[in-house]
């Protein structure tokens, strides 16, 4: 059965068609030869009599030709009494002589005998004509005579009885002949339905496999790449065109689930990238804070500040003071986020520091609103924008710099303001820090490492607005100014 | 990346459980053609073996026996009961012995005589002829010459005394005359009680008048030696002369129906005889049915011949007094034993006697029990 659906769909097609033809043939071979075997049957029916009326006309044949030859004593009828009186001899012989229950048979056998005996009166009859004894000729003619009589009459009887029998006979045969047409038809048509329900069942069989991969499709066309893919029962051209739709789906879906990974991967890459940029940078920093004991350095600088002290230095002693007090906050603070006063201490060392470095060419204004000086911002700010401003605007003016902190309310905004009245700033270096193209100078060394692109980014961040930080400068030699706003609270 | 492994794993076992059910449909289907395919093959072979067999049972002729001789019966009128019956005690005994025997004159069209018959079954050339023979010389002529042929002769119930006829088989007609005898006397003394009864009736008894029908043509010597032996059988039994008077009536049965035009000649003549004598069942039945059409049941006493259905059921109504039965099937047995014993030792008795038996009003319920039961 497999190796039938596995042929190919041409020949599985044409091998059922010619099964059924050949179903169908086979019943009308049948049906031909029992009507054949019927009609022959029915040809032979009436043989008997036939044969019986073949028989009679022999005899009858031969009681005219010896009354001919005795009334005319011709040539011609002598032979033709010869002759047929052979023939009918021959008649006789091919009768049966057996005694059986049946009637024909004992019938036969008597017309036989009494033929035979017939034909030996007649012989006599003809001798003696022949001899020219007229009394024994005549009495022998009579005698033939009457048996012919009954010869006759037994044959009319055998005939009659064999027309009754063969009527029946051909009765019956009719209704057989009826009965295989109904059973002929019964089983032509039980065949015909045999043959339609396995017809339907073998193209069902052939064609559900194209109806599952049509489903299928369907769904794999509507993007779910999960359906079930059908199976391949045959391999004829419906098997192939499966698998080879199966194959498809298949590869489909290795190929996304591989560009899905690939680009999982690149992501996990970047991430990885990040975050060893991230820890580099943490290494750094831990390196060089690493490199400074802390508390060595206060110790040294307290050591330093009461050794000035008690040699009356004061001057000496509030400025190893400072200098620690700004390095403590630079190394205590790791807290984000410091008030507005503290960055302004922070800011006062500073610059106390540079003046006692640069023997005090600083001139520094403070106009401070003490109380926003508890409002909150991010930590190390104003001191990089009072460097910056130290270093690119009053650097080289000697005692004539001046640094302004202002510290104000401006509607909600808390403004903190550095300014200078140094060397200024064009308003495409402005434009350039601000949206941080600015390009660091390495050659100059006089930084903490924290530039303005950093704050400003810090300050935007906290603040959540991108105007948080302003700067404003006349031109070239007419001073900068660095105005932050805080909201308040 | 574990949830999605599930739902593949999900998937994985949907797909498995719907790829089962398409095999188990595939499974179903290939069944379901495997059957239908089978089906349609059985019915063909089915259908093609019915008809075969149909036609072979169509075909076949019924059993045929093949027997080793060939007996003829010959009888003046195949149809009769009485010689139905003979024939088939005959046939029954002739079958034993793988014997055919034939009633000559059943499948030949138009009416033939015995001699006619005796002609064909001679030209036949049978094994033996058993034949209901008479007294005539033609008849004597085609036995002898029969015989003369090598085929051996047997009279059956009518002799031929003359011929050269193997042996007799017929009933002992002075015994059947003699039965005859004790029924009219029966009668008669019946007759003698009533008129003793009437006793005023004493003065001008009547003789009874008995009537004996035989037939014209034949020179039965039965015929007469029943008559002898009905009328010594009174004579022993005290019957006065002029008591009874015994008349011979003569019926015409030269043509088929004269039989019965001559019986009812009797009845309408003035004396109507008291007790009708009848020799044959032909006779018989006229001879009662004549009583009933012209009314006189229990003034005619009618003593029949034979013991065919219509004749008992006739003494069970009374209008038969009795009949006589004779043992048809022992005599168509004794033919065949006489043919047989010829074949077989080249001799046999010359005469053979079949039993008869009386049936009258006081045995007839017993007769008919026992036919019953041999049925």
């Amino acid at each position: 059965m497999n190796r039938f659906f596995n042929l190919p769909l041409q020949k599985k097609i044409v091998s059922i068609y010619m099964a059924a033809n050949l179903i169908i043939f086979i019943v009308n071979v049948f049906l031909v030869l029992g009507i054949n075997n019927m009609a022959r049957d029915m040809e032979l029916v009436y043989q008997d009599n036939r044969q019986l009326n073949k028989f009679s006309e022999s005899l009858t044949d031969v009681q005219d030709n010896m009354t001919d030859y005795l009334s005319s004593k011709t040539t011609d009828s002598l032979e033709n009494y010869y002759r047929s009186a052979q023939n009918l001899q021959m008649l006789a012989d091919e009768l049966g002589d057996k005694v059986t229950d049946l009637a024909f048979s004992r019938m036969k056998r008597n017309i036989k005998y009494m033929t035979l005996n017939y034909l030996e009166g007649v012989s006599q009859t003809v001798e003696a004509k022949r001899g020219r004894n007229v009394e024994k000729y005549r009495t022998h003619y009579e005698e033939a005579t009457e048996l012919y009589e009954y010869i006759m009459d037994y044959i009319r009887g055998l005939n009659n009885e064999q027309f009754v029998s063969n009527s029946q006979r051909y009765a019956e045969l009719s209704g057989a002949f009826r009965a295989f047409e109904s059973l002929s038809i019964m089983v032509l048509t039980l065949v015909m339905a045999g043959n339609i329900i396995s017809i339907i069942i073998i193209v069902g069989m052939m064609i559900s496999p194209l109806k599952r991969l049509a489903s299928s499709a369907n769904e794999v066309a509507a993007g779910n790449f999960d359906t079930t893919l059908p199976g391949t029962p045959y391999h004829d051209e419906i098997g192939i065109v499966i698998g080879a739709f199966n194959k498809m789906v298949i590869s489909i879906k290795e190929y996304i689930i591989r560009q899905r990974e690939s680009m999982e991967k690149e992501r996990l890459m970047q991430e990885k990238e990040l975050t060893m940029e991230a820890h580099l940078k943490d290494a750094q920093l831990k390196y060089l804070q690493a490199q400074i004991n802390p508390h060595f350095l206060f110790n040294t600088l307290n050591a330093g500040a009461q050794l000035a002290m008690m040699e009356g230095a004061d001057r000496t002693y509030e400025y190893v003071q400072t200098v620690a007090d700004f390095f403590r906050y630079n190394v205590k603070n790791h807290e984000t986020e410091v008030t507005i006063g503290e960055e302004v201490t922070l800011v006062d060392n500073y610059i106390r520091i540079l003046n006692v470095r640069f023997s005090g060419d600083i001139q520094y204004h403070k106009q401070v609103d003490e109380r926003l000086l508890s409002i909150s911002m991010p930590t190390m700010v104003l001191q990089p924008v009072v460097e910056n401003a130290v270093n690119h605007g009053i650097r080289e003016m000697g005692d004539k710099g001046v640094i302004t902190l202002r510290v104000y309310r401006e509607d909600n905004d808390v403004c903190i303001s550095v300014s200078d009245n140094g060397k200024g700033i064009s308003i495409v270096d402005i434009d350039r820090i601000l949206d941080g193209s600015w390009i660091k100078d390495e050659k100059q060394p006089d930084t903490n490492g924290i530039g303005m692109v950093n704050v400003i980014s810090r300050l935007r961040l906290f603040t959540g607005n991108d105007n948080a930080v302003a700067i404003r400068s006349g031109g070239l030699g007419k001073g900068c100014e660095v105005l932050i706003r805080l909201p308040l609270a | 990346m574990s949830c999605s492994f599930l739902s593949a794993k999900i998937q994985f076992m949907g797909t498995q459980d719907k790829a089962e059910k398409a095999a188990e449909k595939l499974n179903n289907q290939k069944y379901l053609l495997l059957t239908t395919v089978l089906f349609t093959l059985a019915t063909l072979v089915v259908g093609a073996l019915v008809f075969r067999y149909y036609m072979a049972d169509l075909g076949k002729t019924q059993e045929v026996t093949e027997y080793d001789k060939y007996y003829v019966m010959i009888t003046d009128n195949y149809k009769s009961d009485f010689w139905q019956s003979v024939y088939k005690g005959a046939f029954d005994a002739a079958k034993d012995q793988n014997i055919y025997v034939d009633l000559l004159g059943q499948n030949i069209g138009g009416d033939y005589t015995c001699e006619q018959l005796m002609k064909v079954a001679i030209a036949s050339q049978v094994d033996g002829i058993i034949v209901f023979a008479n007294e005539n010389t033609e008849i004597t002529d085609l036995i002898n010459e029969a015989v003369e042929k090598g085929i051996p002769v047997i009279t059956l119930y009518g002799d031929s005394t003359n011929s050269k006829r193997l042996s007799f088989v017929g009933v002992g007609s002075y015994n059947i005359g003699r039965e005859y005898g004790r029924q009219i006397f029966n009668i008669i003394k019946e007759k003698r009680r009533e008129d003793f009864i009437e006793s005023e009736k004493m003065g001008h008894r009547k003789t009874m008048q008995i009537a004996v029908l035989v037939n014209t043509d034949s020179q039965d010597s039965g015929q007469n030696i029943i008559i002898s032996g009905l009328q010594e059988t009174l004579e022993q039994e005290n019957a006065t002369n002029s008591e009874f008077s015994i008349s011979i009536v003569p019926i015409d049965n030269t043509n088929a129906f004269s039989v019965e035009e001559s019986i009812r000649d009797i009845f309408l003549n003035e004396s109507i005889p008291d007790v009708i004598v009848c020799l044959n069942e032909l006779n018989t039945v006229c001879a009662y049915q004549a009583v009933v059409d012209f009314n006189k049941v229990g003034d005619v006493n009618i003593l029949g011949y034979y013991n065919s259905e219509a004749i008992v059921s006739a003494i069970e109504k009374d209008v038969v007094y009795a009949t006589i039965s004779i043992d048809t099937q022992q005599m168509g047995q004794y033919c065949i034993e006489a043919l047989s014993d010829y074949y077989d030792y080249g001799n046999t008795s010359e005469y053979f006697t079949a039993d008869i038996t009386l049936i009258n009003k006081g045995n007839v319920a017993e007769y008919l029990q026992k036919e019953e039961t041999d049925e």
